[in-house]
C-alpha cells in the first residue's frame, strides 16, 4: 500500500485502512449491502424529497383524471380562456378544456413514454451489452461500429427524420426513442461485463466448467445491477425531454392525444396574453426531469461502495 | 504529426461516406416525396408535376442507385434542388441560411467554454462551499430543462413579464433583426443563451471534474511545496492540465450545438439552417435534409480531428505514430 | 550547544470526517539540528508523512493542526500563507514518493526547475536554465544540456527522483524533507538514488528529515531516528541506540528480529503479526499492546509515556524496555 497518494488520497488512505481492519474483523460492525446502500441514500435528503415527488406526481397523473368529472377533450361550452378556479384549478384553454385534466392527461402519456423507453432501453442495451462484453466477436464489433456512427451523425437530426415517418403515437414514439437511445446504456453494461469477467471470482466459476449462461445470470448480472438501475432511472429523465421536445416540434405525440410537449406547443400561440398556461406543462416537464437525475445520481452514489464518504 | 492527421483524415472521410449511406438511406424512406404526391389532389399535383418529380427525385430507381448518384453530385458541389423553396439549388438556400445559424453557433460556443472553464476552476477550487452547491444545483436544472422550455421561458420573462414591469423590451423575443450591431445583439442575445444552457450545464460539470482531479495530484502538491502562489499553482499548473480532457468535449458540443439549433431556431423563429431542416422535413423535401445532415456529420468530424490536434499540442504525452 | 533548525512540539493533526474525527499524529515533539539527518520510520498510517505535510501547511482544509514547529526562530504552524511560500522551496524543501506523478506532465523538466530557481531569486531566465542544467548534471544525469529540455514522461523513473532532488537542491534550502524518497523506485535504482540524496545533502549542508518506512534505508544515511506509532514518537535515539541498543518492541519487529510467538501469520510481508491500529479507535493503554508479544497487565492501563533509557538522549515508548533488552539479548547472540 502506497504511502501517500494526494492530499485527499491521504485521508483516503486513511479511511481505507479503517475500512480494511473492519473487514478483516478486528472492528466489525457488520452491515449488510442493501443496510449500507439505504443508509447512504438516506443521506442526501434531495433524493428522498425527488422520490417521494415522483411517486406523488405519478399517482396524481393516473389517479387525477380519472377522479375529474373532465375529459382531455371535453369541450365545456362557454368557458374558454378561463383563469383557475375551484372547479378548474389550473383554468381552461382557449376552446374550453380543463387545463389541469389535459396536464394531468399529458404527463401520464409523457409518463409512460419515458418508462417504456427507460425498460427497452434497459433491456436491449443490457442484452447487446453483455453478450459483446462477455463474448466480443461480431456483436462487439457491431456494437462498436454504431458507437463510432453514432459519433458523427447528428442524432437529433436522425431523430426527427425517423420519427416523421415512424412516430406519432405513444407507444411508437416510445420505440423510436428506444431504438435510438439503448447504445449508451449497451456501452455501460459491455464496460461492467469485460471488467467482471477478469475477475477473480468469474474466472474460478469458468476454470469450474460453468456454462456461459449460467456465469452471467449467476455471477455477472447481480453485480451489474447498481450501475443498470442508475441509468435506468436516468434515462426516464432524458426520454421525458426528448419525447417533450419532439412532441413540441409536432414530431411526437400528436394530438388530440396530450403529451407535456404538445399541449404546451398548442398553447403556444397564447404565450402574450396567456403565459402561464404555456409554462404550466413545462413545469411538469422540468420537474420530472430534475426528480429522476437527482434519484439517479444519489443512487450512483449510494451503491458505488467504492464512493463511501458521499457527499 | 503530419503522417497521423493525413491517416485520420482518411479514416474520417471513410466514415463520412458509410455515414451519408445510412442517413440517405433512413431519410429517402422517411421523407419520401411519393408520400406527398400520394396526399397531394391531382388537380393541385397534375401528371406533368408528377413525372418532374419521379424524375428528378430519381423515384423509378432504387434507393442505393439513387445513392451513387446523390454522392456524384455531391462531391462535385451539387447538393441538389431546394424543390419546396423556389426550386433553388440546395447550396444557395444554405449560403443565406447557415451565416445565420453560425451567428448564433460561434459566440455560444466560445461563452459555454469561457464560462464553463471558470465556473469549473471555481467550483473545483471552492468544493463543497455555497457557491459550488448553487452551481451543482444549477447545473442540474440546466441538464433538466427543455432546450425549447427555456427558450420559452425567456421569451415570457423578457417579452412578457419584464414589458409588464418596466414597460420596455431589451431584447427581441424572435426573429432575426439586424437594422444596425446593436439591433443585432439584441436579435441574438436570447436564443444564444437557449443555445447555451445545455452545454453550459454539462461543461462546467466536467470542467469542475477535471479540475478536481488535477487539483488532487501530486505535482500541485509539489509546485506548492516549491513556495509558488496559489494564483499561479491553479491557472498554471492545474488548468494547463485540466484542459486536456475539456478540448474533447468542446469538439463534441460544437456538433451538439448546430444540430441543436433546430429547436432553438423553431422557438426563435430564426431563419438559419436548423428551422429550415425542420421546416424540409414536414415538406418531405429530401435534398434540404440530407444537405443539412451530411453538412452537420462533416463538421463533427473535423470538430473532432481538431480536438484530436489540439489533444496532442496541449499534451506532450501524446504521440502521433 | 547550537539552537536546533527545526523544534517539533506538541504536534496534533486531526482529520474530520462524516464518520468521526480521526487522529493521525497525536502530540509528537523533535528537534532537528543544522546539517543533521533525521529518519522518520514507521508503518503507513503513522502519521509520518503527515507530520511533513502538516510543517511545510500542505494538509488538506478538513485537518485540524496544533501545536508548534519553530524553523530558524520562525513559527510555521498557523503562520499565514504568505509567510509559508517565502519558505517552502526556499529554506524547506521536499522530495516526494512518487516521481512518476510529483512532477507536472506537461512542462518540461528544465522549466518546473527554473520555476523553483527564479521564485525565490532574482535571476535572469538565461541564468536559471544554466543553473538546473548544472544541476541535472550534479544529480547524475547524462546529457543534461539536452534532457533539460525533455517532459517528465521521458524520464525513467530513477531519473525523475533525481530531477526532483535537483529541484529540491536548486534553492539551496537549510531542510531538506524526503517523504519515502525510494519507495516507489526499482530496488536496484533505489540505492543509486540514495547515493544522490547523500550528496545532495553534503552539497547543500542542509539539515534532512527523511521519512521512510524501511530500516535498510536509514542505516547509511540517518544521524538520529524517531520511529512512529499510531502518530506517536515510540523510540528516538541515535543511531546506534535504535539498531545495537533497541528499547522498544515495535522497532524490534521493524528490525526483523522479534521472536515469532503468535499462531497469526500474515499474508503480507509484515514482520509484525497484525495491522496498524483503526485511528478513529485506538486500543486502551498501549496502542501495539493487541500486536505486541511482550505485552503484559500494565499494559491495558494507559499509554506509556516515553521513558528515558539508560538516562541519555535514547527514550522509548514502552513499560518494558529490561524485557526487550533481554530479547535482543537473547536473539543476537
Amino acid at each position: 500500500m502506497t504511502d501517500l497518494g494526494s492530499r485527499q488520497q491521504l485521508e483516503m488512505a486513511i479511511e481505507a485502512e479503517a475500512a480494511a481492519l473492519e473487514a478483516e474483523g478486528l472492528d466489525i460492525e457488520a452491515r449488510s449491502m442493501r443496510r449500507q446502500t439505504w443508509d447512504r441514500f438516506r443521506k442526501h435528503p434531495v433524493a428522498v424529497v425527488s422520490l417521494f415527488l415522483l411517486l406523488a406526481l405519478t399517482t396524481a397523473f393516473w389517479v387525477g383524471p380519472w377522479l375529474s368529472p373532465y375529459t382531455y377533450d371535453q369541450v365545456l361550452a362557454g368557458l374558454p380562456n378561463e383563469g383557475p378556479s375551484l372547479s378548474h384549478p389550473f383554468g381552461t384553454d382557449q376552446i374550453g378544456r380543463d387545463l389541469m385534466v389535459r396536464v394531468f392527461t399529458g404527463g401520464q402519456i409523457s409518463m409512460t413514454i419515458a418508462i417504456v423507453v427507460a425498460l427497452l432501453t434497459t433491456f436491449i442495451g443490457t442484452v447487446i451489452g453483455a453478450v459483446a462484453g462477455f463474448f466480443g466477436g461480431w456483436v462487439d464489433n457491431v456494437l462498436s461500429a454504431l458507437t463510432n456512427l453514432f459519433l458523427i451523425v447528428p442524432g437529433l437530426l436522425v431523430l426527427l427524420v425517423v420519427a416523421i415517418k415512424w412516430g406519432g403515437g405513444v407507444y411508437s414514439t416510445a420505440v423510436i426513442l428506444a431504438l435510438l437511445a439503448w447504445p449508451v446504456i449497451a456501452r455501460v453494461v459491455r464496460g461492467l461485463f469485460i471488467q467482471f469477467k477478469e475477475q477473480e471470482f468469474v474466472q474460478a466459476a469458468i476454470a469450474a466448467g460453468a456454462k456461459p449462461g449460467r456465469i452471467m445470470f449467476r455471477h455477472i448480472i447481480p453485480n451489474t445491477f447498481g450501475p443498470i438501475i442508475v441509468n435506468a432511472t436516468l434515462a426516464v429523465g432524458a426520454a421525458i425531454v426528448i419525447e417533450s421536445t419532439l412532441s413540441f416540434l409536432g414530431l411526437g405525440v400528436r394530438p388530440p392525444t396530450p403529451s407535456l410537449g404538445n399541449i404546451i406547443q398548442d398553447y403556444r400561440g397564447a404565450i402574450d396574453s396567456d403565459p402561464t398556461k404555456v409554462l404550466l406543462p413545462g413545469l411538469f416537464v422540468v420537474l420530472i426531469t430534475l426528480c429522476a437525475n437527482f434519484l439517479g445520481d444519489a443512487l450512483r452514489d449510494a451503491l458505488d461502495p467504492t464512493s463511501r464518504r458521499g457527499h | 504529426m503530419l503522417a497521423y492527421t493525413v491517416r485520420r483524415l482518411f479514416s474520417s472521410v471513410v466514415l463520412l461516406f458509410i455515414g451519408t449511406a445510412v442517413v440517405f438511406g433512413l431519410t429517402s424512406i422517411s421523407s419520401n416525396p411519393e408520400l406527398l404526391l400520394a396526399t397531394c389532389p391531382p388537380t393541385r399535383c397534375g401528371a406533368e408535376f408528377r413525372s418532374e418529380m419521379i424524375q428528378m427525385y430519381q423515384l423509378d430507381k432504387t434507393i442505393p442507385e439513387r445513392y451513387v448518384s446523390w454522392l456524384g453530385d455531391a462531391v462535385q458541389g451539387d447538393l441538389g434542388t431546394a424543390v419546396r423553396d423556389g426550386r433553388r439549388p440546395v447550396t444557395e438556400v444554405l449560403g443565406e441560411r447557415l451565416p445565420k445559424t453560425l451567428l448564433l453557433a460561434i459566440p455560444a460556443f466560445v461563452l459555454t467554454a469561457l464560462i464553463a472553464v471558470a465556473l469549473g476552476v471555481y467550483s473545483a477550487v471552492r468544493q463543497y462551499s455555497v457557491g459550488d452547491n448553487a452551481l451543482t444545483a444549477f447545473s442540474f436544472i440546466g441538464i433538466s430543462m427543455p432546450t425549447f422550455f427555456f427558450g420559452l421561458l425567456l421569451q415570457v420573462f423578457w417579452g412578457v413579464w419584464w414589458q409588464e414591469w418596466t414597460g420596455t423590451r431589451p431584447f427581441y423575443v424572435t426573429g432575426y433583426h439586424n437594422a444596425d450591431f446593436m439591433d443585432l445583439v439584441s436579435s441574438l442575445t436570447l436564443p444564444v443563451a437557449t443555445l447555451m444552457l445545455v452545454s453550459v450545464a454539462g461543461e462546467s460539470r466536467f470542467g469542475r471534474a477535471s479540475m478536481l482531479e488535477v487539483i488532487n495530484s501530486e505535482y500541485i502538491r509539489t509546485a506548492r511545496a516549491k513556495g509558488l502562489p496559489e494564483r499561479k499553482v491553479i491557472f498554471h499548473h492545474a488548468l494547463r492540465n485540466a484542459l486536456i480532457p475539456l478540448v474533447t468535449i468542446w469538439a463534441l458540443d460544437f456538433a451538439l450545438l448546430l444540430s441543436g439549433s433546430v429547436i432553438t431556431e423553431t422557438v426563435f423563429a430564426w431563419p438559419g439552417i436548423g428551422s429550415y431542416f425542420l421546416r424540409s422535413i414536414t415538406n418531405y423535401d429530401l435534398d434540404p435534409v440530407m444537405a443539412i445532415m451530411v453538412f452537420t456529420a462533416a463538421i463533427t468530424i473535423m470538430f473532432n480531428l481538431i480536438a484530436d490536434v489540439m489533444y496532442g499540442v496541449l499534451d506532450p504525452r501524446v504521440r502521433y505514430d | 550547544m547550537t539552537a536546533p533548525l527545526l523544534s517539533v512540539k506538541d504536534l496534533s493533526v486531526t482529520f474530520r470526517s462524516d464518520d468521526g474525527d480521526l487522529t493521525a499524529v497525536r502530540g509528537m515533539s523533535f528537534d532537528v539540528m543544522p546539517g543533521e539527518v533525521l529518519a522518520v520510520v514507521g508503518e503507513s498510517g503513522s502519521g509520518k508523512s503527515v507530520t511533513s505535510l502538516a510543517i511545510m501547511g500542505l494538509l488538506p482544509r478538513s485537518a485540524r493542526v496544533s501545536g508548534s514547529a519553530m524553523f530558524d526562530g520562525r513559527e510555521l504552524i498557523g503562520a499565514d500563507l504568505k509567510q509559508l511560500r517565502k519558505i517552502r522551496g526556499k529554506d524547506i524543501a521536499m522530495i516526494f514518493q512518487d516521481p512518476m506523478t510529483a512532477l507536472n506532465p506537461v512542462f518540461t523538466i528544465g522549466s518546473q526547475i527554473v520555476e523553483a530557481i527564479t521564485l525565490h531569486n532574482d535571476m535572469s531566465d538565461k541564468a536559471a536554465w544554466e543553473r538546473a542544467t548544472e544541476l541535472l548534471n550534479l544529480v547524475g544525469i547524462p546529457d543534461p544540456k539536452r534532457r533539460v529540455k525533455l517532459y517528465p514522461h521521458e524520464y525513467s523513473g530513477g531519473m525523475r527522483q533525481r530531477a526532483m532532488i535537483a529541484m529540491a537542491m536548486a534553492n539551496e534550502p537549510k531542510l531538506l524533507i524526503a517523504d519515502e524518497p525510494t519507495t516507489a523506485l526499482d530496488v536496484t535504482i533505489q540505492a543509486q538514488v540514495l547515493q544522490v540524496i547523500r550528496k545532495a545533502q553534503a552539497v547543500t549542508g542542509a539539515a534532512m528529515v527523511l521519512i521512510t518506512h524501511d530500516l535498510g534505508v536509514v542505516a547509511g544515511l540517518a544521524d538520529r531516528v524517531n520511529v512512529m506509532y499510531a502518530g506517536a514518537v515510540f523510540e528516538s535515539g541515535d543511531i546506534d541506540d535504535i539498531f545495537y541498543r533497541t528499547a522498544n518492541p515495535y522497532t524490534l519487529g521493524l528490525l526483523g528480529s522479534i521472536p515469532i510467538l503468535t499462531a497469526r501469520v500474515s499474508d503480507k510481508l509484515t514482520p509484525i503479526p497484525g495491522a496498524p491500529p483503526n485511528l478513529r479507535r485506538l486500543p486502551e493503554g498501549c496502542p501495539f499492546r493487541p500486536r505486541c508479544v511482550f505485552a503484559t497487565e500494565v499494559c491495558h492501563g494507559s499509554e506509556p509515556d516515553l521513558m528515558a533509557v539508560n538516562g541519555g538522549r535514547h527514550r522509548s515508548r514502552c513499560y518494558h524496555i529490561d524485557k526487550v533488552a533481554e530479547a535482543r539479548a537473547g536473539s543476537t547472540v
